[in-house]
């Protein structure tokens, strides 16, 4: 009975919604399954998502809000005071406007999507106001309606089981993380920063350019406040031996020598801050990591000449100079206050952000002196800014949290510019009580808050005067596109590198670097222009929240406390009180999230590590769990040596196993990645120190998407990529819900099947709720020439089994407010124009496609030209007719009638229609291994070959040829196993690097058996035990003739995934059309029925081959052929014109198009001489356009 | 060429007969005639099955020509097929399905009121013809005991939850496999040379027992055994030999080559015709023969006739004899 399972359509099908993913051909009839999925995989894909938004609703609005600078304002006459600031913010859930009859107030995602709104909820806050330092006065007042991001804290999906998901019309495995702005599904893409807190050495020769004596190295550091708002700082080297500090406000960067920085940060004399810069230096030169003390203590002693050289001599005195500087930079001209406490605001605000005790401020800048002197002096490397050691992620709550910051705070300074403008216009009105704030509450829309937010979230562009120190102020936001499970699920896993870098010419920063081993997918990046730009996060990543593994809060100061203390108990010294000659070699800087808590000894820190590590898996101790432990050791003009520690959100970390204690397992990030050893399972025993970690599967390395390839081991690695992005097009099953989705454009396959070879992230990610192809049957054979070139043949019976039958969804929504001007009232409606009697003819027509209230019939079939919604104006009796555009067939799947809100008739409609395709020449199909083909037959089962044992007829026929060269040779492999699985009635697990590791059975040596994991000879033993050939292949017989094949033909069972991309959408095919009206040359576009450029190289290759017909046919009579009157005296094109009928008529004056009727030159005054000339009418133009410019253009018309 | 007659008398030798497996020898032909059988089989012996589906309410999960298409598929007994009448060519009606000649109608009225799910199958299509209906494979199979018990419902169409609905009227028409594949009654036709194996025997007893083992296991089909009491390898079963000639291939690695010979008789061939059900596969080989002879007599009947070279080109001057 082997013969059965050739037939496609329907062997293995899908279930309902809640399928039980067991890995056994299931029986197919009976009730559901209840058992709910365990999707806790697929919601950790956007934890980094979910989370940071609702830290950005809970906690982040709020510290935020307490960050922003109050406003405060005198009135001129009064003298009363005002301080203005803002408390309390809130976003709620989702409401349904007021005035809504829905029994459900609730606002749901799917209503959104299908209605074309956007998810969103009221945005308020407290107004605090207090009157000469008096009772605070608190007003609230509303931001406008802020996007809310699916399944957040204020989305009413959180909580909901599957059952209750199902019923609020989501997916049962919904995993949210997206808003829904006018019914589109939008992202706010993860973006790569520079790690926060971490000071990273550069050479750059950009630095030179910041003005003279610059040196082109510098170390820098990107400040992120609590409130995730950031400020970078950079340290120049100066070639005297300075330092020069420089911080943006504005787009606009100062620099500032360090010394004065240094002294204005504490009180202090010359000598102190030389002993501290000096500790850099130690006596023993020769060890490595050591800096020279002559080139330190030269260095020092310029950055404090420079300070004095300015007189400068106290802290008073620095802090007067920066605030008399900054004065107009930080906007406080008019102000009263003194120039220290400026210029205290300037250290506050721009020096070192992210630490609030000056003496903090201070040790960290000595220590980024430090790294400065062992970056110039050769003892340190400049670190890789590439690397994603160095690297962090925006994420999108963070973003929202700066964007919203920055926007309440634009709008406080607008109402403080509105009052003052009030007050200094008519002060004796405008008293600065209660009513006139109030009022000019009003004034300064609040609502802009949230719509700045929106309009982020629509384009992508964000508006900003600060720049918000981002490198980028577009391509924010991408729309999440459903059209398979795969494309919807690497949207959020994906990490842009940033705008900037796709602008440089360089390649360096596109490069794949082994410091993301396990963070970032090797293999799953697209081609072409984003290639290493847009990369994908393993299906491992986890991305740190703000939380602690228990869900509180994390409380950087208290962690601070604990971890210092667990240090100091290990043997740290602390920075208090101050010692000197702590430098490395003997000790090293410990950092914790950019603040120096103290030193160590070197010898000692192995342990103190081991320690910390151990501290960090016990579940509550002083030290979090996602800490990053990264020690770098000295080493000579290696990385700058120190004790790096990190507990800060949005870092990259991923779990590994301990291989002391107890094999707890610890989450890790990638700094201190590159300094552990890190075994991984099958793999050769490590050269080096011994192992202290492993990894916990082999295949931790790869994306979701990735790790879907079955036996990506055994592939070219490019094959691989390419089946990452040719999974992201395959027409799948996108939802389940797609009942309740109004998507412009869906595509979803008919008859979607498991693949019986599957790797386990198949089955982990749940992707069987969402299939993207059919197990079809493969034989590899030259047959009729119709495959060559990656083509391949389809089975004509095969296909009209369903095999790869796909529809397009496609939905239009039809919106009647729009056509409204404003204070009308309804004038359009939706109705059948019969309503009329005067159009009851045309009523008639469309009768059979348009329902009595201008909708179309659910069900109906539509072609080209045929009417399926009328709109009829109430006022002119007049109707519009959509109708059916393109030359395809249409069913009309889906009409949603959608209330506006108010009592009006229905103003607005979703349509969707449904589009078959069937597989037809010329549709694209790939199997999972980049082996991408084009139908190029459609060839009857009776002509294809046959299997004489099974009378097994292939599905599909691929050529040969396919593989020598790209070598994939995972796709053999799933052939076999797939063939020998349907034998079985068994799925087979084709997971990557399984059999050389643990989990894979025998753990063979990989180095030892050269690369054979005997995967091929198991398959080869399973298929005997079939009574089939061990290598897979078959003896066939030729469809057509009933002979013997000489050779046996290779035959399988591989996935195969239907492509996007169709002919039905793409051909262009025109002989006569529209033409462009000044040079009648066809147009272009397909959308138009427009022609194909016929270019300059398809004419030199005509001209080549002598084909002078051909030629001629294309690029004049297929074109703009035209016949021209030339008068044969003056010979000119132009004053020929026909002559006149009647005396003054001045038809068709110009052209003198007309055929027949008698021409005469207008010049010459003649008729006679005139001739017909054919002639292509852009050479007419040309003429023209030449005697526009007073140039004459004559033909010599003769004989021959 | 001229009086060399190519007349054969090919047998037939039925080896099993089931109602939906026939195995069957074919003699004394030759490869075009066996595929020319095995291509009707497939492509032309014409079944009924649903062509025309008018859908009065489907309040299913699936769309309309998904289920067109799912019913299309199903098996509908066709023992009438024959005689009946192809619609496009039936002068009683104009193939709206209301003729007993070419067409028959079908009515499905299902609707789910409960809370479990219900499964739509083909037992819940009525017929208007109480002898065409949609063929119960897995009932009859229970009979024969082979399938378990719980897939005895007919061919599932839809799953309804509560509340849903499915109401149409479908039309049956005779077609045949070429123009679509729910036409087609055979599941697999295939045949194979019969194969001729020759032992070399005397080669063979330079073989150690291991060694006869060995080769045998060599075959992943059962073509040869050890006999326990002679310990001779002997031939038991030809047919299963695959023509994958791994044991000529294991023989040349042992050192042996020409340890057994193997032949494919040209004219002789060995077919298994699988059914779908719709009709019984004996009756099927049968309607190939018919088909095959009315095709011939197609041939015959415009034999050196004028309309001959309009139809064959040159293929009607290679009939009369002429050559090319």
């Amino acid at each position: 009975m082997v013969g059965r399972t050739e037939s496609s359509g329907g062997s293995v099908a899908i279930g309902g919604s809640a399928m039980a993913s067991t890995p056994k051909f299931g029986s197919f009839y009976g009730g559901r399954k209840e058992e709910e999925l365990d999707c806790s995989s697929l919601y950790d894909l956007t934890k980094p998502h979910t989370e940071s938004f609702d830290y950005f609703v809970e906690r982040g609005l709020e510290e935020a809000v307490r960050r922003l600078q109050p406003i405060e304002l005198k009135h001129p006459i009064s003298g009363t005071s005002l301080r203005l600031w803002v408390e309390k913010p809130n976003v709620s859930p989702p409401m349904k406007d007021l005035g809504s009859q829905a029994l459900d107030q609730r606002l749901l995602p799917s209503e959104c999507r299908l209605a074309g709104l956007t998810y969103r909820g009221i945005f308020t806050a407290d107004i605090c106001m207090q009157w000469n330092n008096g009772v605070v006065v608190r007003h609230n007042i509303s931001y406008g309606k802020m996007p809310v991001m699916v399944k957040s804290s204020v989305c009413h999906l959180r909580g909901l089981n599957q059952k209750q998901l199902v019923a609020a019309k989501e997916e049962a495995t919904e995993m949210g993380g997206y808003f829904i702005c006018n019914g589109n599904e939008r992202i706010i893409r993860l973006l790569i920063m520079p790690k926060r807190n971490y000071v990273v050495g550069v050479k750059r020769t950009s630095y030179k350019n910041r003005g003279p004596s610059y040196s082109d190295k510098g170390v820098m550091i990107r400040c992120v406040r609590p409130d995730q708002s950031a400020v970078t700082m950079r340290m120049y080297y100066m070639n005297y031996g300075s330092a020069s500090l420089g911080f943006s406000v504005r787009r606009q960067e100062f620099l500032i020598p360090v010394g004065i920085i240094l002294k204005a940060l504490i009180e202090s004399n010359e000598y102190e801050i030389y002993e501290q810069l000096m500790s850099i230096q130690s006596d023993s030169k020769a060890m490595k990591g050591a800096l020279g003390s002559q080139f330190v203590s030269q260095r020092a002693k310029i950055i404090l000449e420079e300070v004095r050289q300015l007189s400068l001599f106290t802290r008073h005195d620095c802090l007067q100079f920066l605030g008399n500087r900054f004065r107009p930079v930080m906007g406080l001209e008019d102000k009263q206050q003194h120039a220290a406490v400026v210029g205290e605001q300037v250290l506050n605000d721009y020096i070192l952000v992210h630490l609030d005790n000056p003496l903090d401020k201070f040790n960290l800048l000595v220590f980024m002196l430090q790294k400065l002197f062992a970056l110039v002096d050769g003892m340190a490397a400049p670190d890789n800014a590439d690397a994603l050691q160095n690297h962090e992620i925006l994420l999108p709550g963070h973003l929202l949290t700066i964007v919203v910051k920055d926007r309440i705070q634009d709008w406080l300074l607008r109402v403080q510019g509105q009052l003052l403008k009030e007050m200094k216009e008519k002060p004796a009105e405008n008293d600065l009580q209660l009513k006139h704030v109030q009022k000019v509450f009003e004034k300064v829309p609040a609502s802009d808050v949230s719509k700045k937010v929106e309009y982020l979230l629509n384009t992508g562009n964000l508006v900003s005067q600060s720049g918000l120190d981002l490198n980028q102020v577009g391509g924010f936001t991408l729309v999440a596109e459903k059209l398979n499970f795969l494309r919807y699920l690497s949207h959020f896993r994906s990490v842009h590198r940033g705008a900037f870098f796709a602008t440089l010419r360089t390649t360096t920063v596109r490069k794949l670097l082994p410091e993301s081993w396990g963070f970032m997918c090797p293999v799953h990046t697209p081609d072409g222009s984003p290639c290493g730009l847009l990369n994908h996060l393993t299906a491992a990543c986890q991305i740190s929240s703000d939380l602690d593994a228990r869900g509180n809060k994390k409380d950087p100061l208290a962690i601070r406390k604990s971890v210092t203390k667990v240090m100091v108990n290990l043997g740290l010294v602390p920075v208090l009180p101050k010692l000197s000659n702590m430098a490395p070699p003997e000790y090293l800087t410990v950092l914790l999230d950019g603040c120096v808590i103290g030193h160590l000894a070197t010898g000692a820190i192995p342990s103190i590590i081991e320690h910390l590590r151990r501290l960090k898996v016990v579940d509550g101790s002083e030290v979090p769990a996602d800490m990053e432990i990264a020690y770098i050791p000295c080493t000579s003009a290696g990385s700058y040596p120190g004790l790096y520690l990190a507990t800060t959100p949005s870092r990259f970390t991923r779990t590994v196993k301990q291989m002391f204690g107890d094999g707890s397992l610890e989450l890790i990030g990638p700094l201190e990645q590159a300094y552990m050893e890190i075994k991984c399972p099958g793999g050769n025993e490590p050269i080096g120190p011994k192992p202290t970690h492993e990894e916990i599967n082999a295949t931790a390395f790869l994306s979701v998407v990735a790790s879907l390839t079955p036996w990506s081991d055994h592939n070219q690695s490019p094959r691989n990529m390419y089946q990452c992005q040719m999974g992201k097009q395959t027409m799948g099953f996108p939802a389940q819900a797609l009942q309740c989705r109004a998507d412009n454009k869906m595509y979803r396959i008919q008859t979607p099947q498991m693949p019986i070879a599957q790797t386990n992230a198949w089955n982990k990610y749940h992707m069987n709720q969402f299939p993207t192809g059919t197990n079809a049957i493969v034989a590899v054979l030259a047959y009729t020439g119709f495959d060559m070139e990656d083509a391949m043949i389809l089975n004509k019976s095969s296909v009209e089994r369903g095999l790869h039958y796909g529809q397009v969804y496609k939905s239009e929504t039809i919106d009647l407010t729009e056509l409204r001007q404003r204070g009308d009232g309804v004038t359009n409606v939706f109705a059948r124009s019969g309503a009329m009697a005067r159009f009851k003819e045309q009523a008639d027509k469309s009768a059979n496609f348009i329902d009595i209230d201008g909708l179309p019939y659910v069900g109906q079939t539509l072609t080209e030209g045929d009417p399926y919604c009328s709109v009829v104006n109430k006022m002119t009796g007049q109707s519009k007719i959509s109708k059916l555009k393109g030359s395809e067939a249409a069913i009309v799947d889906y009409v949603a009638a959608i209330n506006t809100g108010s009592k009006d008739p229905l103003q607005k409609v979703t349509i969707r229609t449904r589009h078959p395709r069937y597989p037809q020449i010329g549709d694209k199909f790939s199997s999972r291994h980049g082996q991408k083909g084009v139908c190029s037959q459609l060839w009857p089962d009776v002509d294809m070959p046959f299997s004489a044992v099974t009378g097994m007829r292939p599905d599909i026929i691929i050529n040969p040829h396919a593989f020598p060269s790209r070598m994939t040779i995972g796709m053999l492999l799933e052939s076999m196993a797939a063939k020998a699985g349907a034998l079985d009635g068994k799925f087979m697990n084709a997971t990557p690097f399984k059999k050389s590791s643990k989990e894979g059975g025998d753990g063979k040596d990989f180095a030892k058996t050269g690369g054979n994991d005997g995967t091929a000879d198991l398959l080869g033993q399973q298929m005997n035990a079939h009574g089939f050939n061990y290598h897979g292949t078959e003896v066939m017989y030729s469809g057509v003739l009933g002979t013997e094949f000489v050779c046996e033909i290779y035959l399988g069972v591989v996935y195969y995934q239907r492509l996007r991309h169709m002919v039905s959408d793409k051909y262009q095919v025109r002989s006569m059309g529209p033409v462009n009206p000044v040079t009648r040359q066809p147009v272009k576009g397909r959308k138009v029925g427009g022609g194909i450029r016929f270019g300059e190289m398809e004419r030199d290759s005509l001209l080549a081959h002598g084909a002078a017909y051909l030629l001629h046919d294309r690029l004049h009579a297929c074109s703009d052929y035209h016949t021209a009157n030339v008068c044969g005296f003056c010979g000119s094109l132009l004053a020929t014109v026909p002559l006149p009928t009647t005396r003054g008529s001045l038809g068709s004056l110009g052209l003198g198009i007309q055929q027949g009727g008698k021409k005469i030159c207008r010049v010459c005054n003649t008729s006679k001489g005139i001739e017909t000339v054919a002639m292509p009418f852009v050479f007419r133009y040309l003429a023209a356009e030449l005697a526009a410019m007073n140039i004459k253009l004559t033909m010599t018309l003769s004989q021959n | 060429m001229d009086n060399v007659s190519y007349q054969r008398f090919p047998t037939v030798r039925i080896r099993d007969i089931k109602d939906d497996v026939l195995k069957f020898e074919l003699r004394d032909t030759d490869a075009s005639i066996a595929n020319a059988l095995r291509r009707i089989m497939i492509a032309e012996v014409p079944t009924l099955a649903i062509d025309l589906v008018e859908i009065e309410s489907n309040s299913s999960v699936l769309n309309d020509e998904f289920l067109a298409h799912r019913l299309g598929l199903i098996p509908i007994v066709s023992d009438r097929a024959m005689e009946m009448r192809l619609s496009r060519d039936c002068d009683a009606c104009d193939g709206d399905g209301r003729c007993e000649y070419c067409s028959i109608e079908f009515h499905l009225s299902v609707k789910c009121t409960g809370d479990q799910t219900l499964d739509v199958t083909s037992l819940d299509l009525v017929s208007s013809d109480p002898s065409i209906i949609p063929v119960d494979a897995a009932g009859r199979a229970a009979d024969m005991g082979g399938f378990e018990s719980n897939d005895t419902r007919g061919i599932l169409i839809v799953k309804l939850r509560k509340g849903q609905e499915l109401k149409l009227r479908a039309i049956a028409r005779k077609g045949i496999g070429k123009d679509h594949a729910k036409w087609s009654p055979a599941a697999t036709v295939t045949f194979q040379y019969e194969p001729e194996i020759h032992i070399n025997e005397a080669l063979m007893e330079t073989l150690t027992l291991e060694e006869k083992q060995e080769w045998i296991d060599s075959s992943p089909t059962k073509v040869f055994e050890l006999d326990p009491v002679s310990q001779q390898v002997v031939v038991v079963d030809p047919e299963a030999y695959t023509y994958d000639e791994e044991v000529l291939k294991k023989a040349e690695a042992m050192g042996k080559p020409g340890l057994v010979e193997i032949y494919s008789k040209e004219d002789s061939f060995i077919f298994t015709v699988e059914s779908t059900g719709a009709i019984k596969a004996s009756q099927m080989f049968l309607n190939a023969i018919e088909i095959l002879k009315s095709k011939l007599d197609a041939v015959r009947l415009s034999f050196d006739t004028e309309e001959a070279d309009d139809q064959f080109g040159e293929l009607g001057a290679h009939m009369r004899g002429g050559g090319i």
